[in-house]
């Protein structure tokens, strides 16, 4: 669902419940729920699936959840237990079903925790994804807000899985050429996460439907806040610009575009292509960081040289601003 | 012969596709019919990207997208953009400055260099910056307005990614594309003319 017709859906919900042991909970726009336990433990849960972005079922298995797991460590938590959330058609035949669980049960277990069970309903399209419970001190949890004027911005994953998506399924491109994308879905940004977190990032969140764009306005409070991104910056996976000049723009881009523009200013003279990779709806896309200039090195000395790209910087601005300079 | 591609209700890329079928099958003047603004960007996009010609008409929620292919037949003197492809000038800047002898001088002359050019009708199709060249893209330059005003003309400019991490000022880059030495090769072979300084 686009960001637009999201926040007309929660307008109409009541306000989310007022406890202290809600930490994290409708009230912001962040990743998961926090829920404390007590003083030394909090519970962290989240739930995504969607339908097949790759056609390999054990790939799409893989990247569901991987995308899934993602919210956890983009509050700073370590995933425990995970619960499968599959639809299928019963025509399609059973093998791929369980391909698709296999990925899963995969990444899961990379991740460190255990699954638990799950839920099969019967649809004519397959979705499949987990939901998740992790565990973080209650003291330790990144959120999306909390950047302060001269924080650095990194991502840990390139951008345009939405574009490469919508090639592959208008044959475009080969699932052997977007090899490297699909690598980079079904990574899980567990590395990415333990880096931030020892860097004492000031906020974190990850790039999904709401593109780079949309997660980032995420991070900026409605006053005091504003981010510049590079656009020479940017890490792409191979192809995307390629497929963008073909008009491989998914229609999330579009809806993402309009609900956002307003808050973004882009140079003048801004190709097309490149605009469209701001708004560029992401599976399983990297962390958004927000790091205090002296976290940096801890952050490069945790990750080392690959597998992310600082691409900008907060700047104090009296409205949530996203500056994209060239 | 014109051929009616109905994409009216279809998600993308399915109009794209449709597009792109009708093309193949050799149609020459095609009219698309699309539903909503991401089909009529796509398909439009699409069409560009393969030389045709492009027309939009907005009929309440429909888009009509008029196509005149790229035939077999060349189309001599009415293709604008054909022409424009024609001239492919690659403008090279391998160093921070122009010429030899005075380094302070060949300062003055690159900037005026760059400046000049972005006056130049037509303005080249791409530049290349490699070697000491990519410091002149670098913020805080003098030449990075004039790099920037040819950007907003719509010219090219590629920064050799392994020349700026040489130097160590890639996140530094305020103006043109981090690129690769791949991009630069197919650019500095694609010129029709290029121009070394």
């Amino acid at each position: 669902m686009g960001p637009e017709d999201l926040e007309k859906v929660l307008r109409l919900l009541p306000p989310g419940d007022m406890r202290r042991e809600i930490l994290v909970g409708l009230d912001t726009p962040d990743d998961a729920a926090v829920f404390m336990l007590d003083e030394e433990t909090a519970l962290v849960h989240t739930l995504d699936f969607f339908t097949p972005i790759v056609d390999d079922p054990y790939l799409f298995g893989q990247i569901a959840a991987a995308n899934a797991l993602s919210d956890i460590y983009a509050m700073g938590g370590t995933p425990l237990s995970a619960m499968n959330i599959a639809c299928f058609p019963c025509s399609l035949g059973m093998e791929i079903l369980a391909r698709i669980l296999e990925g899963g049960l995969a990444k899961v277990r990379e991740a460190g925790a255990v699954l638990l069970g799950g839920h099969t309903v019967d649809d004519e399209e397959p979705k499949y994804g987990l939901a998740v419970t992790g565990r973080v001190h209650p003291e330790r949890i990144m959120t999306s807000l909390g950047a302060e004027p001269g924080d650095i911005l990194v991502l840990t994953k390139p951008l345009g899985t939405g574009i490469l998506a919508t090639a592959l399924k208008g044959d475009f491109i080969s699932e052997a050429e977007m090899a490297e994308a699909i690598e980079g879905m079904a990574r899980l940004n567990s590395t990415a996460s333990r880096a931030a977190v020892l860097a004492g990032a000031h906020a974190c969140t990850d790039v999904t439907g709401f593109a780079l764009v949309g997660h980032l306005l995420n991070m900026l409070p409605d006053q005091g806040l504003g981010c510049e991104i590079r656009m020479a910056l940017l890490p792409v996976y191979e192809h995307v610009r390629e497929m963008a000049a073909l008009g491989m723009i998914p229609a999330g881009a579009h809806k993402n575009r309009d609900f956002l523009a307003a808050r973004v200013e882009v140079p003048q003279g801004l190709d097309e292509v490149e605009r469209d990779l701001l708004y560029d709806p992401q599976t399983s896309g990297g962390l958004l960081v927000a790091l205090p200039p002296h976290g940096l090195e801890v952050f490069a000395q945790q990750l080392g040289e690959e597998g992310w790209t600082r691409i900008g910087r907060f700047f104090e601005n009296a409205s949530p601003l996203v500056r994209v300079v060239p | 012969m014109g051929e009616l591609v109905d994409a009216r209700g279809l998600a993308c890329p399915a109009p794209v596709v449709r597009t792109r079928d009708a093309l193949k099958s050799g149609a020459v003047e095609i009219e698309v019919l699309v539903d909503n603004p991401t089909a009529r960007d796509n398909v439009c996009r699409f069409a560009s990207s393969q030389g045709c010609k492009v027309d939009v008409a907005e009929e309440g929620d429909i888009f009509r997208i008029m196509l005149s292919g790229p035939g077999d037949q060349p189309d001599a003197g009415q293709d604008t953009a054909g022409a424009a492809t024609d001239q492919r000038i690659v403008v090279v800047l391998s160093e921070d400055i122009m010429g030899r002898g005075s380094a302070e001088l060949g300062k003055i002359l690159v900037k005026a260099f760059l400046n000049t050019l972005a006056e130049n009708d037509p303005p080249p199709w791409r530049m290349v910056l490699f070697n000491r060249g990519v410091l002149l893209s670098v913020e805080g330059e003098d030449t990075v307005e004039a790099l920037r005003n040819l950007h907003g003309m719509g010219v090219e400019i590629l920064v050799c990614g392994t020349c700026l991490d040489f130097f160590g000022c890639k996140d530094k880059v305020a103006v043109g594309t981090v690129s690769n030495m791949y991009d630069i090769l197919t650019t500095m072979l694609a010129a029709t003319n290029s121009v070394t300084i």
